[in-house]
C-alpha cells in the first residue's frame, strides 16, 4: 500500500516537470532540452529565497516568477529568431541554454551540495497502511493534483487557453484576428519555465541540490511526455503516474528490470502509438 | 577532389613539423571525430534525418574493436573491420525501427534506442564490457612488422583512414545515390513519386553512416587504449550534432571545421578557465542565431562577397 | 585565388591551430601534472584536491633546488577525458602525475602512467583494483581502499553487537564489490543478512527501499553510496526517522559537506572517516591552521589526503637527491612517513598501498567556529588487520 503512495508521489513530481515540457512542445512545437536546467534553476533560486526569508512558501511563490522571467528573456531575445527555421536549430539553441544556465548556477552557488528542508508544518510523518510516510509526500500528491486540475482548466476552459490552442493550430489565422501571436508564444514559453521551476522547488526538499541535477530527471521526463503524448496534459498526468508506479513497484519487487521496462514502454509506444498512449490519433509519419 | 588531396597532403607533413606528442595525440583525436562527423553528416546534412542516437555506433565500434583485438596488436585491421560491420548492423537495426516514424518522433526514437545500448553496456553486460570501469589496456596496432605505437606513427595510420573516409564521403555525395539522398531531403514526397525507394535509401545511408561511426569508435579505442560507456552516452550524440551544426551541415568540409573548432575551443578555453562550458554555451547560441549555415557557410558568404567586390 | 586551395588551407589551418595550442612548460622545474575533476559530478573532489596540493606547493616552494609547481587539467569526471588530459600533460613534460577523482578515471590513466614510466600518485580513488589486480610499478596510493574501509565497518558491527544487517548500494562495481567483501566477513561473524537492495546511480528516490528496510526488522543498514545518492538516501531516511529504529552506517560515504547537505537528520549516522580536521596530531593541527588561513574553510578529506600524499612523495624525492623517476619509485615503495597528518604511515612495496590507521566517526552537532553538523571521530583502529594480504606474485 505504501508502495502505491510512493508511486503516486513520484508520479506527481514527474508530472509537474513534464507538464511544462509537454505544453511548450504541444503549443510551440519546440522541444526544450533546457527544461531540466530551468527546473534546477528553480530549485537553486528557492534555496536562496529560503536563505533570505526563511519561508518555503514564499520561495514556492517567487522562484517560479524569477525563472519565468529568465525563460521569457531567453525566448524573446534568442529563440524568437528561429521559429521559421529547421527545428534542429531550436534544439541546438536549447543545448546552449543548458550550458549557460549550468555555468551561471556554478558561478553563483558553487560546486558543493546544498539542501532545503520541508517547511515545518509538513516535516512530520504519518502512519498509513503500516508504513511511515512523510507528510511532505502527501503534500506533493495533493499539490500535484491541484495544479493539474488548474492547468487543465486554464487550457481547456478559459479564453487564454483557447487563444493559445488556436495559435498553435493556425497562427496566421489567429494573428488575422488581431491577436499578437508573438506574445502568445512568449507567454507559453514563460509558462513552461514557471512550471519547471515549481517542479524544482517542490522536489528540492527531497533531494540534494547539485550541478547536473537537471540531467538526472530529464530523461524520465521525456519518457513521460512521449508516452503521454506531446502536448497532452491529461496524457502527461497518466503517463507520469504510470512511470512513477512502475518505478515504485519495480524497486519493491524487481529492481533490475526497472530500466528495461521503462525504456521498453517508451519504444513500444513510439512503435505502436507514437502520438502517445492517451492522445487522439494524428499524423506522426 | 583537389581540395581533399591538398588537405590530406597538408596533414601528412604535420608530423615532420610538429614533434610535440600531445599535439599529435590531439590532432589524431580530431581526425577520428571527423570520421564520425563525416558519417553523421551523410544522414543529417545530406538526407535530412536528425538522429540523436549516433553515439550507439561509435560506442559499439569501440567495444567490438576492444573485444576482438583483446591484447593482440596484430589483430588491429580485423578489429576495425569488425567494428565497421557492427556499427553498420546496429545502424540498420536502429533505422529499421525508427523509420516507422518521422520528425521529432524519429529523433526521440533514435535517442531511446541509443540509451538502451548505453544501459546494456553499463549494467547487464558488465562482465563483457567491464561496466562503468570499462576495458583498459587496448593495444595500439602493430602489424606487417610495423609498430604504430608512438603517437606520430599512429597519427599517420589514422590519417589513412581519415583520407579514405573523406574521399568516400565526397564520392558518395556526387554519386547518383548521393543525389537521390539530397532529393529525399529537399522533398521526400516528390522523390517517392519519381520512383525512388525512399525507405531503402534511408536505410542504406544510415547503415553506411553507422559503419563510419564504428570505424571512428575503433580508432578511438586504440588511441586512448581504453573503452567505457561514455562513447554510447547521449552527450556523445549531442556532441556530434553540435559539431556538425557549428561547422555547417550538408557540406563536405563543414563537419571537419566544426570538429576542429569545437575540440580546439574546448581545449584552449578549458585550460584557462573553469567557466569554459558557459562560454561554449554562449558561442553556440550566437552561432545558432547568426550563422545558420555554420562556420563553413559564413566563410562561403564572406568569400562570395569578397569575390563580388573585387570583380566590380 | 584558386578556391580549392583557399578552402583546404582554411581547413588545414583549423587542424594546425590545435598544434599551437600546446605550450611547453619551462625546463628546470619540478612539475606536478594534476588530472582531477574540476567539473561534472565530482567537481568538489577535484577542487579540494587542488587546494590541498596548492597549499603544499606554497609551503615548499622548491624541490631538488628547482621551483615547484603544478599544471592542472580538468578531467570532467569522465575517464575518456582523463586519458586525454593525462596524455596531454605527459607530452608537455611533467615530473609526476597526480589524481584522479573517480576510481574509473584512475583505472583508465594508470596504464598511461605505466607506459610512459611516470609516477602516478593516487590520494582519493578507493577501488581495490588500483593496488590489486590492476596495480603497476608507477602507481602509488596513500589513501584508503574499499577493502580496508569495509573491514573497519565490520569492526563496528562486532563492537555494536548487531545481529542483522541490510545493505543498500549503488548498482556499480564499487558497490557490489564492497558488499561481497562485507558479506564474507559478516558470515564469519554469524551476522544475518536482512536484505539487499541495489539502486541505479543518480536515483531520485529511495523511499521504497527505506520502507523495506523499516519493515524488515533489521538492526543495522550498511549503506554503500557516494556523493548525491548518499545525501538523497540519508535525507529521505531522516524524514521517516529511520535512524531511530535502525543503526545506519557505511564506509566512506559521509563527510562534513554531505552531513551539512543532509541536515539535522544526519545526527547519529556512523561512517568511516577518511580524514577529519579534528584528528589530534601536531601535523594535522598545523595543516588545518594553514589551510583555514589560506582558504577560510575547514579542509575536507580530499584536501587532507592530497596534502599529505604529495608531501610524502616530495619528501622522498628530496631525500633521493636525484631527478631519475626510477629512483623515486624504488625509494617511495620502501618509505615510511612519520610526519603524516594521520600519525605514522608506511608504504608497502608489494602493492604500493600505504598502511595507516582507520578512523570511525559519527555525525553530530558542532559548536562554532566548527560547522553546525560534522563528523566526530569515535574510534581509531590500528592498521594491522585492516589491509588485504600482499598478493602472491
Amino acid at each position: 500500500m505504501s508502495v502505491i503512495l510512493i508511486g503516486l508521489s513520484l508520479g506527481m513530481l514527474l508530472f509537474l516537470l513534464a507538464a511544462g515540457l509537454t505544453l511548450v512542445f504541444g503549443l510551440l512545437g519546440v522541444v526544450n532540452f533546457a527544461h531540466g536546467s530551468l527546473y534546477m534553476l528553480g530549485a537553486y533560486v528557492a534555496l536562496q529565497l529560503v536563505a533570505w526569508t526563511g519561508s518555503f512558501w514564499l520561495a514556492l511563490l517567487l522562484a517560479p516568477l524569477a525563472v519565468g522571467l529568465v525563460g521569457g528573456l531567453l525566448e524573446r531575445l534568442t529563440l524568437r529568431r528561429l521559429y521559421g527555421r529547421d527545428p534542429a536549430y531550436q534544439l541546438l539553441i536549447t543545448f546552449g541554454y543548458i550550458l549557460v544556465i549550468e555555468e551561471f548556477i556554478r558561478m553563483v552557488w558553487g560546486v558543493n551540495f546544498r539542501s532545503i528542508n520541508p517547511p515545518s508544518p509538513l516535516a512530520g510523518t504519518t502512519e498509513l497502511f503500516g508504513s511511515t510516510v512523510t507528510d511532505y509526500r502527501l503534500f506533493i500528491i495533493g499539490f500535484g493534483l491541484l495544479l493539474s486540475l488548474a492547468l487543465f482548466f486554464v487550457v481547456e476552459r478559459t479564453r487564454i487557453g483557447i487563444v493559445v490552442r488556436a495559435a498553435s493550430a493556425n497562427s496566421a489565422m489567429v494573428s488575422c484576428l488581431g491577436i499578437d501571436v508573438g506574445k502568445v508564444r512568449t507567454g507559453v514559453f514563460v509558462a513552461g519555465a514557471m512550471l519547471a521551476a515549481i517542479s524544482g522547488v517542490v522536489a528540492a526538499p527531497l533531494l540534494p541540490l547539485k550541478l547536473g541535477m537537471s540531467f538526472t530527471i530529464i530523461i524520465d521526463c521525456f519518457i513521460v511526455v512521449v508516452i503521454g503524448g506531446l502536448g497532452n496534459i491529461r496524457g502527461a498526468i497518466l503517463g507520469a503516474m504510470l512511470i512513477g508506479m512502475m518505478r515504485a513497484v519495480g524497486q519493491q519487487f524487481a529492481a533490475d528490470w526497472i530500466f528495461l521496462l521503462t525504456y521498453g514502454l517508451l519504444i513500444a509506444t513510439l512503435i505502436f502509438r507514437p502520438e502517445g498512449l492517451f492522445n487522439v490519433r494524428g499524423r506522426t509519419a | 577532389m583537389k581540395r581533399v588531396l591538398f588537405l590530406v597532403l597538408a596533414l601528412a607533413i604535420v608530423p615532420l613539423l610538429v614533434k610535440d606528442r600531445g599535439s599529435l595525440y590531439f590532432m589524431t583525436l580530431i581526425m577520428i571525430w571527423c570520421i564520425f562527423a563525416l558519417g553523421y553528416d551523410l544522414v543529417f546534412g545530406v538526407t535530412g534525418m536528425l538522429s540523436f542516437g549516433h553515439a550507439a555506433f561509435f560506442g559499439i565500434g569501440s567495444y567490438v574493436f576492444a573485444l576482438v583485438v583483446g591484447k593482440n596488436a596484430a589483430l588491429f585491421l580485423l578489429g576495425v573491420v569488425a567494428a565497421a560491420v557492427a556499427g553498420g548492423a546496429a545502424a540498420l537495426l536502429m533505422a529499421a525501427i525508427a523509420l516507422r516514424l518521422s520528425g521529432i518522433y524519429f529523433s526521440l526514437m533514435t535517442l531511446a534506442i541509443a540509451e538502451l545500448f548505453y544501459f546494456a553496456a553499463s549494467s547487464p553486460l558488465r562482465t563483457l564490457t567491464g561496466g562503468e570501469d570499462g576495458i583498459t589496456g587496448v593495444p595500439r596496432p602493430a602489424f606487417f612488422g610495423v609498430s604504430f605505437y608512438d603517437d606520430a606513427s599512429f597519427y599517420l595510420l589514422v590519417l589513412v583512414f581519415f583520407a579514405l573516409a573523406l574521399a568516400g564521403s565526397a564520392l558518395l555525395r556526387r554519386s547518383p545515390f548521393g543525389q537521390a539522398l539530397n532529393g529525399v531531403r529537399v522533398n521526400e514526397v516528390r522523390a517517392d513519386q519519381l520512383g525512388f525507394d525512399v525507405k531503402a535509401l534511408k536505410l542504406a545511408v544510415f547503415g553506411i553512416s553507422g559503419a563510419f561511426g564504428g570505424v571512428a569508435g575503433a580508432l578511438l579505442a586504440s588511441l586512448m587504449q581504453f573503452v567505457n560507456p561514455q562513447g554510447l552516452h547521449w552527450s556523445t550524440s549531442g556532441d556530434v550534432v553540435i559539431m556538425s551544426l557549428l561547422g555547417g551541415i550538408g557540406t563536405l568540409f563543414g563537419p571537419l571545421i566544426g570538429v576542429a573548432v569545437f575540440e580546439t575551443l574546448k581545449e584552449t578555453i578549458s585550460s584557462r578557465t573553469v567557466h569554459w562550458y558557459g562560454i561554449l554555451g554562449v558561442i553556440f547560441i550566437v552561432v545558432t542565431m547568426f550563422m545558420p549555415r555554420g562556420l563553413h557557410g559564413a566563410f562561403e558568404r564572406a568569400r562570395l562577397r569578397f569575390a563580388r567586390e573585387t570583380w566590380r | 585565388m584558386n578556391r580549392s586551395i583557399v578552402g583546404s588551407a582554411l581547413v588545414a589551418a583549423a587542424f594546425f591551430g590545435p598544434g599551437a595550442a600546446f605550450a611547453q612548460p619551462a625546463p628546470e622545474a619540478f612539475v606536478i601534472g594534476g588530472v582531477v575533476p574540476l567539473s561534472g559530478a565530482y567537481a568538489l573532489l577535484g577542487t579540494s584536491m587542488q587546494k590541498g596540493v596548492d597549499l603544499a606547493i606554497e609551503q615548499r616552494g622548491k624541490v631538488l633546488s628547482k621551483p615547484l609547481r603544478a599544471v592542472w587539467e580538468d578531467t570532467e569526471t569522465k575517464p575518456q577525458t582523463s586519458v586525454q588530459k593525462a596524455n596531454k600533460l605527459l607530452a608537455g613534460g611533467v615530473s609526476m602525475l597526480f589524481g584522479d577523482g573517480a576510481s574509473g578515471q584512475t583505472l583508465a590513466i594508470m596504464p598511461v602512467a605505466d607506459q610512459r614510466k611516470v609516477p602516478l600518485l593516487v590520494t582519493t580513488s578507493a577501488a581495490d583494483q588500483i593496488t590489486g589486480a590492476n596495480r603497476n610499478r608507477y602507481t602509488f596510493r596513500t589513501s584508503n581502499l574499499v577493502f580496508m574501509e569495509t573491514r573497519i565497518a565490520a569492526e563496528y558491527v562486532k563492537k555494536a553487537g548487531l545481529k542483522s544487517v541490510y545493505v543498500v548500494a549503488v548498482d556499480q562495481p564499487v558497490g557490489r564489490d564492497a558488499w561481497t567483501t562485507m558479506k564474507g566477513i559478516l558470515s564469519t561473524m554469524g551476522v544475518a543478512v536482512a536484505g539487499e537492495d541495489f539502486a541505479a546511480i543518480g536515483s531520485q528516490d529511495y523511499s521504497v527501499i527505506i520502507d523495506k528496510i523499516a519493515k524488515s526488522g533489521t538492526q543495522g543498514v550498511f549503506v554503500i553510496t557516494t556523493g548525491a545518492d548518499t545525501i538523497t538516501f540519508l535525507k529521505q531516511a531522516g524524514q521517516v526517522k529511520l535512524g531511530s529504529k535502525v543503526k545506519i552506517f557505511g564506509t566512506g560515504f559521509l563527510d562534513d559537506d554531505a552531513a551539512m547537505a543532509v541536515g539535522p537528520d544526519v545526527v547519529g549516522v556512523k561512517t568511516v572517516a577518511r580524514y577529519h580536521f579534528s584528528y589530534d596530531t601536531p601535523a594535522n593541527k598545523r595543516f588545518v591552521e594553514a589551510y583555514r588561513k589560506k582558504y577560510n574553510e575547514w579542509p575536507n578529506a580530499y584536501a587532507g589526503h592530497a596534502y599529505d600524499g604529495i608531501n610524502w612523495f616530495l619528501d622522498v624525492v628530496e631525500k633521493t637527491g636525484s631527478w631519475n623517476p626510477e629512483t623515486w619509485v624504488t625509494a617511495f615503495e620502501n618509505s615510511s612517513y612519520p610526519a603524516s597528518l594521520f600519525g605514522p604511515k608506511q608504504m608497502r612495496a608489494c602493492d604500493h598501498q600505504a598502511l595507516g590507521v582507520g578512523l570511525w566517526a559519527e555525525a553530530a552537532a558542532g559548536q562554532a567556529p566548527q560547522p553546525p553538523l560534522l563528523l566526530k571521530v569515535t574510534d581509531t583502529f590500528p592498521a594491522a588487520g585492516l589491509y588485504p594480504d600482499c598478493p602472491k606474485t
